[in-house]
């Protein structure tokens, strides 16, 4: 065994494909905790599905006596104690466009991909741990706020149970739903490599779109409507379809991760040409 | 003045200047937040995709009620509002005009910029003031240029069957000066929350979560009297009542002035507390 033999052979094994990814992995932990902003926009995810809960469901409680007939017969008990989850995909797509134009802001981005040139391998990565993070945040937070809605619901007022059709597919959503929010994000701030550009783009994609379409007449905003990136995700965790038009769960879901996948492909191509 | 040029030793130089008076150091502050109100290239980018929006979403509505005017059903026909549809843009040009107020600020934190404003006026409020009121008077201008030119686009689309207003007629005159105000309004509470914020992201997810989150969210809860209470004043339902005819249960639109401008004192306030204690 010669000393050229004697380097190479632990070298492969350190740098294999699986410990890089391993050590990628790791580094994306570490730079995810080490910013003062990322557990504090977690807990305040959690804060917001919960309250929303609590006030959505009070709202309806105290008022549902002036509510009509058909109103009544399109309450939706689960959806409507998820609703904080409105309100928390504005933290969890933040979080997921700033932990990519934060690096650039700062520079960082120069060190992790000196350290790991391999940049689809980086991304890829990054969007994993978040998506990891994420889901099981917001899975735990839409099961808090389920109980804590259907609690709520008392006497006349229909509520859920996870048991009844479609309920815990709901309440499932929810968390599946707010994971691709934080990869639409990443995406979305790994192409735009800003961070005003980036939270424009994509509060401009799910928030303001959907306002916009609202304003054309009613025929037309019905048809379109339903095919909006967040609106066609948001149907997983509905139990009730919000009009006739609605995708199905699933099929909303999958448009949904349709759009989400075809802006990170165009991120993956771009990203391995473009200058840091 | 450069040495060399002159005899005179710099003692008395100095002793020429003109004394610094508040009038002056006034008018000095106006001038150099003027200059970087000028350059700063995201504002009028911001200001500039505002306005486009606008015309173009106006365009939009408008062209799609015209051409669809006779598949509309009856009663969707006898609903119709011409002034309110095209103006309708507004619950989203809200948002650049917040966006352009937070920026002015922002930016300046962003950079660091906001350290050498400080060293050359140290008198905090005075600048905070002079970047309100230029603030006011540039948003107000640009308010009316965007609501004029998106409302007179939007009602040239709109002839024959369906119904069209001019602005001669009081009531679109009002809705465009409200719908102006209301913008201006909203530019400076995006001024004082980029103050209280420092940073360009949280100002952007606060405005987007106030102005376009909590509105769907709340809006359609029953309306008992908590919601009465509450709902009918959040700045988007105050804006709303300031320009759009049919109002229901929210504000009417003087008192929706006034609050909405109560909201902005009162940012104003906790700002200016926040600006004299923190440092930078």
């Amino acid at each position: 065994m010669n000393a050229h033999t004697v380097q190479t052979v632990p070298a492969e094994r350190r740098y294999g494909l699986r410990a890089r990814l391993r050590a990628t992995a790791r580094s994306e932990w570490v730079k995810l905790w080490s910013v003062r902003s990322a557990p504090a926009v977690l807990e305040a995810t959690a804060v917001v599905i919960v309250v929303g809960a609590l006030v959505l469901s009070s709202g309806y409680r105290s008022g549902w006596a002036s509510l009509s007939a058909s109103e009544r017969a399109a309450f939706d008990p689960t959806y409507t104690s998820l609703r904080g989850i409105e309100l928390a995909q504005l933290f969890v797509g933040a979080l997921g466009v700033l932990a990519v134009t934060s690096e650039y802001g700062t520079g960082l981005i120069r060190a992790t991909l000196a350290a790991t040139p391999q940049r689809t391998q980086v991304l890829v990565v990054k969007g994993l741990v978040l998506g990891a993070v994420v889901w099981v945040v917001s899975t735990a937070s839409s099961f808090g706020a389920f109980a804590l809605g259907q609690r709520l619901f008392t006497g006349p007022m229909p509520h859920a149970a996870l048991g009844d059709p479609g309920v815990l597919r709901a309440v499932l959503g929810g968390g599946l739903y707010l994971t691709l929010i934080v990869l639409f994000g990443t995406a979305l701030g790994a192409l735009s490599r800003s961070t005003p550009l980036g939270l424009a783009a994509l509060f401009g994609v799910l928030l303001v779109l959907p306002l916009m379409v609202n304003l054309l007449p009613g025929s037309l905003a019905d048809r379109i409507l339903p095919y909006l990136p967040g609106e066609a995700g948001a149907q997983v965790w509905h139990v009730m379809p919000p009009s006739p038009r609605s995708l199905g769960p699933w099929q909303g879901f999958a448009l949904f991760a349709l759009y989400v996948v075809v802006s990170a492909g165009a991120v993956l191509r771009l990203t391995r040409r473009r200058d840091v | 003045m450069p040495i060399g040029t002159t005899d005179t030793p710099m003692p008395a130089a100095q002793a020429q200047r003109p004394p610094v008076t508040p009038l002056s150091r006034g008018r000095a502050v106006l001038a150099s937040e003027w200059i970087k109100l000028r350059s700063l290239r995201s504002l009028w980018t911001t200001a500039l995709a505002g306005f486009g929006f606008s015309v173009g979403l106006s365009f939009l509505v408008c062209s799609s009620f015209q051409s669809r005017w006779h598949t509309l059903g009856a009663q969707a026909q006898a609903h119709f509002h011409p002034i309110d549809i095209s103006l309708g843009f507004l619950q989203i040009t809200s948002l650049f005009f917040g966006a352009l107020g937070a920026l002015v600020v922002t930016t300046e934190y962003g950079t660091g910029e906001i350290r050498g404003t400080f060293v050359a006026t140290p008198q905090r409020p005075l600048v905070l003031a002079a970047k309100a009121l230029l603030l006011g008077l540039l948003g107000f201008g640009l308010a009316l240029v965007t609501v004029s030119a998106a409302f007179l686009l939007g009602q040239s689309r709109l002839s024959g069957a369906v119904p069209h207003a001019s602005l001669a007629d009081p009531r679109a005159a009002g809705a465009v000066l409200g719908g102006a105000l209301y913008l201006t309004l909203t530019a400076l509470l995006g001024l004082f929350l980029g103050v209280l914020v420092r940073s360009t992201a949280i100002a952007i997810s606060a405005l987007f979560g106030v102005f376009t989150v909590l509105p769907v969210l709340v809006n359609n809860l029953p309306k008992g009297l908590v919601w009465r209470h509450t709902v009918p004043y959040l700045p988007s339902n105050l804006g709303f009542s300031l320009w759009h005819s049919h109002i229901e249960f929210l504000v009417r639109p003087m008192p929706a002035g006034s609050t909405l401008a109560l909201y902005v004192i009162v940012t104003a306030g906790a700002g200016l507390a926040l600006l004299r204690t923190r440092d930078g």
